[in-house]
């Protein structure tokens, strides 16, 4: 999922709850007779409003147009909610005229998520190329209940990181890791 | 995502969704007007005499307008409730790593610890932006002190974590036969 999407949420629910309650304030308001107890007597939809359309054919082709404008807007909300920020390409181009390079996202999160396996107190791994502000890598790292935390996060960042960012070439790649502690019980040994 | 994201996004898609059928119905209903049709699904005839026999002190209208209100208020406290954080952010150590915690891991690591103090039955946790609660069911005849040594093991494991925001700790005991 997109964490765009909910930015954009936020910012068109606060639109429409604004505007929904400036209209339904102000026709409270009206309708209470905070404007004259005359205006509180007069139709919702006066004749003068009504009758407005009447002789301006451009009116009717303005509001179709606004409608065409609010579907599409409506539209590209919607498929906001579908757009994830999981990118399956990495672009490593240096310098165009050498040629282009990329690098599949599999290949790099599956040596992440391998590597990772390998640290002590790691139960499970896995890793994706997020494409928000520029591409990083999210992994995300189950240990056991009782992993060193401390102990696999130096790992995680000194040793998984390091080989990532130097597999990409860029030693500031970013990187989010996040951690599940607890998240499943160390594997029971038995003597037989 | 937390609940709360994924409450917004469901009721952003119904929302998109209600819009964008209500403006293109809204635009068929304009073309069959212009070419002289009769209304397509909305009776719009009968809604605009509704609206021109009713005034805004009319009952119905004003319940309509309060309507419109908590729709309004709903709306705008989805836009900014923030709820519970999905992950907790750790103290940054190397440049360009972030690193988090998972709420929900969290509280299960802090039930864990505190479930292994000693004269504790069971436990459940719960983190929000700034504290950490825990409720512990001591065995019946606890030893005094237990709610220290529960503090200490719940303040030792987020330590360990080492958050960003250092969190309160707030540990609550009931006794197992009192449940």
């Amino acid at each position: 999922m997109s964490s765009r999407a909910n930015v954009i949420n936020r910012v068109v629910l606060t639109v429409l709850g604004l505007l929904l309650l400036t209209v339904g304030g102000l026709g409270l308001a009206l309708g209470l007779g905070a404007f004259g107890e005359s205006r509180a007597d007069n139709p919702v939809l006066p004749e003068q409003v009504r009758t407005f359309p009447d002789g301006r054919p451009w009116f009717w082709w303005a509001v179709a147009g606004g409608l065409v404008l609010i579907a599409v807007l409506a539209l590209l909300w919607l498929l906001a909610q579908l757009r994830t920020d999981r990118t399956t390409q990495l672009d490593l181009t240096t310098d165009a005229r050498d040629g282009y390079t990329t690098l599949h996202a599999n290949a790099l999160t599956s040596a992440v998520e391998d590597e990772a396996l390998g640290v002590s107190g790691v139960s499970s791994a896995s890793a994706n190329v997020r494409e928000h502000r520029g591409n990083h890598v999210f992994l995300r790292v189950e240990l056991t209940d009782s992993a060193d935390i401390d102990g696999v996060r130096t790992r995680l960042e000194n040793e998984v990181v390091a080989h990532l960012r130097e597999g990409v070439g860029d030693p500031r790649f970013p990187v989010t890791i996040e951690l599940r502690p607890g998240a499943s019980k160390t594997p029971q040994r038995s003597l037989t | 995502m937390t609940a709360t994201n994924w409450v917004t996004r469901v009721v952003s898609a119904l929302l998109a969704l209600a819009l964008l059928f209500c403006s293109l119905l809204a635009v068929v209903e304009l073309a069959a007007a212009a070419l002289g049709r009769d209304s397509v699904l909305v009776p719009y005839h009968e809604w605009t005499d509704w609206l021109r026999t009713h005034s805004w002190n009319d009952r119905i209208v004003q319940a309509l307008l309060v309507g419109l209100v908590v729709l309004a208020l709903l709306l705008l406290l989805l836009a900014f409730r923030r709820g519970k954080p999905a992950a907790l952010t750790l103290r940054n150590r190397t440049d360009g790593v972030d690193v988090t915690a998972s709420r929900r891991s969290v509280e299960k690591s802090l039930a864990a610890a505190a479930a292994r103090t000693s004269g504790i039955a069971g436990a459940s946790a719960s983190v929000s932006r700034r504290t950490a609660r825990v409720e512990a069911r001591t065995v019946a005849l606890s030893e005094p002190g237990i709610r220290d040594e529960v503090q200490s093991a719940v303040r030792g494991r987020l330590d360990s974590l080492g958050t960003e925001r250092r969190l309160r700790t707030r540990v609550a005991l009931t006794t197992k036969d009192s449940r």
